[in-house]
């Protein structure tokens, strides 16, 4: 049972890692990003896309499409997040309200086009995309060592991509020039300014950046739970992965910490409901453990954690 | 290496107007390389204008600089960096939880190799710094975090900035305003050895015993006017104030001597904390009564503000006691106290005097709104509250484009100042808590601000003036009490201390029991 | 003032500019520019915009359709609109006094749900209760429970500094699974797999009244929607509530200052805009709708944000706002079958104009702008 945990955990955790770093991208920049949830959509339903058009076009058993599938996944949410960084910092609108509009425009926008390109293109009238099975390996040897071996076990190959975008991120973020420039935007953009740095532009990039990992943790979720594409994507993963890195005080290992404890208490959930015998209706109850998680961790944490200083702020060069 | 210019900075003709003002009013100036020159001038004289022309903040209107003797256009602070000019501006702009060291190198991020990937070399740079810190005298920790640091340390942080960068000519804007005495000394020490280290450096300042002491000439500014240009060796600081301030225009405001009566305000052994648990304020006692000006003076950050937002009932008393005409106010709300009779004019009035969005009219009724006539049973009277606007709008001549319709963040500072202080004496409480109650307002509005002061003392009011000016206290106080770090030091009768004893209280020493 | 000499060739970019009508021009220009944009979508996909725009307003009533079943006409149609129009105008109203208060009731489809849901289990399944006093209990439960679950998320807030869009959310979430949990396992109708019907006598909208030629349904609560949107305007305009509330949504320190209890405000004004809600989830689930489907919140929810923002948060220009986002929700199912535009259009159609109306701040600003200099 245990196993079971561990695999099921590790494959919801890791989506939820990349989407909240992305989360931590944009807000270390100093831009509040409530559009995750729309953003980690629109990426899934870019990559989904790309499957039902192109996936035919390559060898029957070849995983080269779901690869290039998570490409264009980050593609699709850097896209749509450029929307979101226009609204925010061009247009200068209320940040908590541009993002809560990007969810609703996203979930819209991927719907109708999904419904309206199965009716135009495949003549059948659903609101789903099979996108396939993600390949899955397990680790000789490794898999044998008593219980974290597990983690060696039978996984999703997506979760080798993920640790290796951790890896990546967080020395762009904390050891590269455009990391520390990104920092300081969200400390103290007018120190940033002052250094003749142009902080609009870094936002930007971090926004657009944020949408980028986002799309490749919605891919890997509409792969690991379903197998398509769907509305059910929306189901509040990206307001989770805020919770996350709230919870996780903007620092991108804590944050991890964080969704560790969130998977292994949706896997466990779950391998409960099934150990107690319940029906597949206790689900719903198993459900709602994340959340119900969530807000008992805010409820400790919130108050002690300092978001970034200049979170939410917009940046008005002409003010000084 | 041979100059082939005269001076390293000519300001030819400049003017700069903003709407309703001429900031500065075609300004010719000569400026040598190496000396340490002092721009001296009231607020509002124009001096912060003219520096934000020469560090690429703003556009002249009119007329040329000439930088090394070439016409220079100067078009952003980046720009004016690469042209080796640098500036300490009154607000540091330091990321709060960066390191020294990665604060001074940001922007010119010194790089370093990793296996082949390329990193932001901050180790290596905190030796560099600390090199660089002790060849100036100026002591700091490259490896500490800004949020860990003082304020005297942040401005040697921001001096860093300018010599990592190379500049050669070194802008201060009132560096003095919120250094301890011991903190200005030093930082002039510093401003000696730059000098001697070959920087041209120009000192923005209205304080006229530290430009005599670091100062080679000083630029006298009045109402964005040059008046004169002086060798302050030569010069004699009487003669400077006079230029500075004009023989039209006197500070001194006539008063007669207060009538003292009961004891309005008695704080008793009041200790407060900050957010992060540290005791800000400690044992201090004081009594206020009708009919005089008490002022506590002293240098910023040493506890006073906090003492006001106690007394209005915005930060939380740690312990000790607080009576308002002997009743004890200690558990009382901040709307209570304010019914009780105390008007606060806080020191920040946009984040706390005012609702900048809100009209005139609703921010002048803004802690009367809910009881008659401005409200019968929860429905505003816009009547009442218009009357009462333009009644206020006319006895304290607040000048707004839209009289009581006017979006507040449209006025003026001096003008949105005065919508507090009228809105404040209008409560008519017993206890008035003055906090600067003139920063950044010119010359006219200061007088009519503490015309107004006076006023209200001579109608046996009881007032608390805190300030951060040595002038304005000794301008308008009955009693001074002086406060350093946390603690009252001396309290006595205006006419008994003189300027250099407060001075010396404000700094800690010669505590007289 | 200058205005006056204002000759600008371009009456539109006076009237967008002149800080006098820009509260109603900006919201119609980004209405205009919505539906232009939605157009070009439409015709892009292979569709006709016209007869699809058309589709819309016919299906709700707004325009007659070509030809009616027995006892239907657009009267009916129109009553129907108004009937889902009821949940939407307190759903806004939820949204837009708590945005006055610089809060984000984001979680209004959550406290409608529950406010339903209860209201379903207690009064609806009830049968034998006399009409008045159920309808009156449903409505008093709505209120109650709508505005328990907003004071809960303004208490977090206060109490433990935890963001109101976030635990809104998760309130969301919570009770859509819980809620469905309980439907299924007690209260599920197997033929429909929603939960059972609600008895007539507690449901908030009439049915099948005869008048004339027509049956429908009339919406007795739609007037009371009206009346509150009247109140509201004058609750937050004219009372010194009001006045803290808009206090504290410009400036939370300066209200501190002015002797505001800020903290009690907040809660307050999350409780009564989680009431709001509450109105909306009774008049949705036991008024437009008699049952709950499980495992879904409504987008009315969602919705109401749009049209609070296209309102400018005020009452009585919600009322408009609101007519104008359930036409396009509620035309989409007739649409689809004049046009064969998939129905989901409705959805982008009203995130396009929220879209627009998140940029209404710098259009006035760029309006605005364009206005004084061409009176110079």
């Amino acid at each position: 049972m245990y196993k079971t945990i561990i695999i099921d955990g590790l494959a919801f955790a890791l989506p939820l890692l990349i989407i909240a770093i992305g989360g931590i991208y944009s807000e270390r920049s100093g831009v509040t990003n409530l559009a995750l949830e729309g953003l980690l959509g629109f990426g899934a339903f870019s990559g989904a896309l790309f499957i039902v058009f192109l996936g035919g076009h390559f060898s029957q058993n070849s995983n080269i499409p779901i690869y290039l599938s998570i490409i264009m996944a980050a593609l699709g949410g850097a896209l749509y997040a450029t929307l979101f960084a226009l609204l925010c910092i061009k247009f200068k609108s209320n940040q908590v309200i541009a993002g809560v509009v990007i969810n609703i425009l996203s979930q819209a926008i991927t719907t109708f086009l999904t419904r309206q390109i199965n009716q135009n293109f495949f003549e059948q009238p659903s609101d789903k995309f099979q996108i396939g099975v993600f390949p899955r390996i397990s680790i000789p040897v490794l898999k044998d060592i008593p219980i974290i071996g597990a983690v060696f076990d039978n996984f999703y190959t997506f979760n080798i991509i993920i640790i290796a975008l951790l890896a990546v991120t967080w020395y762009l973020l904390y050891k590269s020039a455009f990391g520390m420039h990104l920092r300081a935007c969200g400390d103290n953009p007018q120190a940033v300014d002052a250094a003749g740095i142009d902080v609009e532009k870094v936002r930007f990039k971090a926004v657009v950046l944020s949408g980028a990992l986002s799309g490749v943790g919605g891919i890997c979720f509409a792969y690991s739970i379903s197998a398509n594409f769907s509305p059910a994507i929306y189901m509040g993963y990206g307001y989770l992965a805020i919770a996350a890195l709230i919870f996780g005080n903007w620092k991108i290992m804590p944050t991890f910490v964080a969704c560790l404890i969130f998977g292994f208490a949706r896997s466990g959930g779950n391998e409960l409901a099934k150990f107690l015998q319940l029906s597949s209706s206790y689900l719903d109850l198993t459900m709602t453990l994340p959340y119900i998680l969530t807000l008992l961790l805010l409820i400790f944490f919130s108050k002690r954690n300092r978001a970034p200083r200049a979170l939410g702020e917009i940046y008005d060069k002409g003010k000084r | 290496m041979a100059k082939d210019y005269d001076y390293i900075i000519e300001f030819r003709h400049l003017t700069k107007r903003f709407p309703g003002v001429i900031a500065n009013d075609s300004i010719n100036l000569q400026i040598k390389a190496g000396e340490t020159f002092a721009l001296l001038g009231e607020n509002g004289a124009g001096k912060s204008t003219l520096m934000s022309m020469l560090f690429g903040m703003y556009e002249p209107d009119e007329g040329e600089i000439y930088l090394r003797g070439k016409k220079t256009k100067i078009k952003s602070p980046r720009h004016a960096t690469e042209l080796s000019i640098g500036m300490v501006h009154q607000h540091f702009k330091l990321v709060e939880n960066f390191t020294i060291t990665e604060n001074i190198v940001l922007g010119i991020e010194p790089k370093k190799s990793m296996i082949g990937i390329p990193m932001v070399d901050i180790k290596g740079t905190d030796i560099k710094i600390s090199d660089l810190s002790r060849e100036y005298g100026l002591d700091v920790n490259p490896t500490d975090v800004i949020e860990d640091v003082n304020v005297s340390t942040r401005q040697r942080v921001e001096i860093l900035k300018m010599l990592y960068r190379e500049a050669e000519i070194l802008i201060f804007d009132e560096p003095t305003a919120m250094l301890t005495p011991q903190e200005i000394e030093f930082l002039l020490e510093i401003i000696r050895n730059l000098k001697e280290a070959g920087k041209t450096i120009i000192l923005i300042s209205h304080k006229l015993d530290e430009i005599k002491q670091v100062a080679d000439r000083c630029a006298i500014l009045r109402n964005g006017k040059l008046i004169d240009v002086l060798d302050v060796k030569e010069t004699s600081t009487q003669t400077m104030a006079n230029l500075m301030v004009g023989k039209d225009v006197s500070l001194d405001v006539a008063k007669e001597d207060s009538v003292k009566g009961e004891v309005i305000l008695d704080v008793k052994n009041l200790f407060l904390k900050n957010m992060f648990d540290v005791k800000i304020v400690k044992d201090v006692s004081f009594q206020v009564h009708a009919g005089e000006i008490f002022s506590l003076s002293g240098v910023s950050g040493n506890g006073q503000m906090e003492i006001a937002d106690a007394i209005a009932g915005l930060l939380p008393i740690d312990s000790g006691e607080i009576f308002l005409k002997n009743r004890k106010i200690n558990e009382l709300s901040i709307r209570e106290r304010t019914e009780q009779g105390i008007s606060y004019i806080p020191e920040d009035r946009q984040v706390y005097g005012l609702v900048l969005e809100f009209s005139l009219a609703n921010n002048l009724v803004l802690k009367s709104y809910y009881h008659e006539p401005y409200s019968n049973r929860h429905i505003l009277n816009d009547e009442a509250i218009f009357n009462h606007a333009d009644k206020l709008i006319d006895n304290f001549d607040i000048r707004a484009g839209k009289g009581k319709d006017t979006i507040v963040r449209s006025m003026s500072g001096g003008n949105q100042q005065k919508a507090i202080i009228a809105r404040e004496i209008d409560l008519d409480s017993d206890l008035l808590i003055f906090v600067q109650p003139t920063r950044g307002l010119d010359i006219g509005a200061i007088q009519a601000v503490h015309q107004k002061i006076i006023a209200e003392r001579d109608r046996g009011k009881a007032i608390l003036l805190i300030s951060l000016e040595l002038d304005e206290i000794i301008a308008l106080s009955d009693r001074i009490g002086v406060i350093y770090n946390g603690e009252i030091q001396r309290i006595a009768d205006a006419k008994d201390i003189s300027r250099e004893e407060i001075g010396e209280a404000m700094m800690g020493v010669a505590k007289n029991a | 003032m200058p205005n006056k000499t204002v000759k600008n060739k371009n009456p539109i970019f006076n009237l967008l500019g002149n800080p006098k009508y820009q509260f109603i021009s900006i919201p119609i220009f980004a209405v205009i520019i919505s539906l232009i944009l939605s157009a070009i979508i439409i015709f892009l996909l292979g569709q006709n915009p016209i007869l699809a725009l058309k589709g819309l307003m016919q299906g709700a009533g707004a325009l007659p359709k070509d030809n009616y079943a027995a006892y239907q006409g657009q009267v009916t149609d129109f009553m129907e609109t108004l009937d889902i129009m009821t949940p939407m105008l307190f759903a806004a109203l939820a949204v837009s006094i708590a945005m006055k208060g610089g809060l984000f009731n984001i979680g209004v489809s959550g406290q409608m749900l529950i406010s339903g849901f209860v209201a379903t289990i207690t009064i609806g399944y009830a049968k034998e209760l006399n009409p008045f006093i159920s309808k009156t209990l449903v409505v008093i439960i709505g209120i109650i429970l709508g505005s328990l679950v907003g004071a809960l998320i303004g208490f977090l807030k206060v109490k433990f500094n935890i963001s109101e869009v976030v635990s809104s959310i998760m309130l969301n979430y919570i009770f859509q699974y819980v809620i469905s949990f309980f439907i299924i396992t007690q209260y599920v109708d197997p033929v429909t797999r929603q939960s059972r019907v609600i008895g007539e006598n507690a449901r908030l909208t009439l049915m099948n009244v005869e008048i004339g030629p027509y049956k429908m349904r009339i919406p007795i609560f739609f007037v009371i929607a009206i009346l509150v949107a009247i109140f509201m305007h004058f609750y937050m305009n004219r009372t010194d509530q009001g006045f803290e509330i808009s206090a504290i949504g410009l400036n939370q320190n300066a209200a501190l200052y002015a002797g505001i209890k800020v903290n009690h405000r907040i809660i307050m004004i999350m409780a009564i805009s989680g009431a709001l809600a509450g109105l909306a989830g009774v008049t949705f689930y036991l008024g437009y709708r008699a049952s709950i489907f499980p495992n879904q919140l409504s987008s009315i929810g969602f919705d109401s944000i749009a049209v609070s923002l296209l309102g400018n948060n005020n009452p009585i220009g919600i009322i408009f706002s609101s007519l104008l986002i359930t036409i396009i929700d509620r035309g989409g199912t007739y649409m689809r079958s004049v046009s064969g535009v998939e129905q989901e259009i409705a959805a982008v159609i009203s995130g396009i104009i929220l879209l627009f109306s998140a940029m209404s701040s710098y259009m006035k600003e760029v309006f605005g702008a364009r206005y004084r200099k061409g009176g110079k």
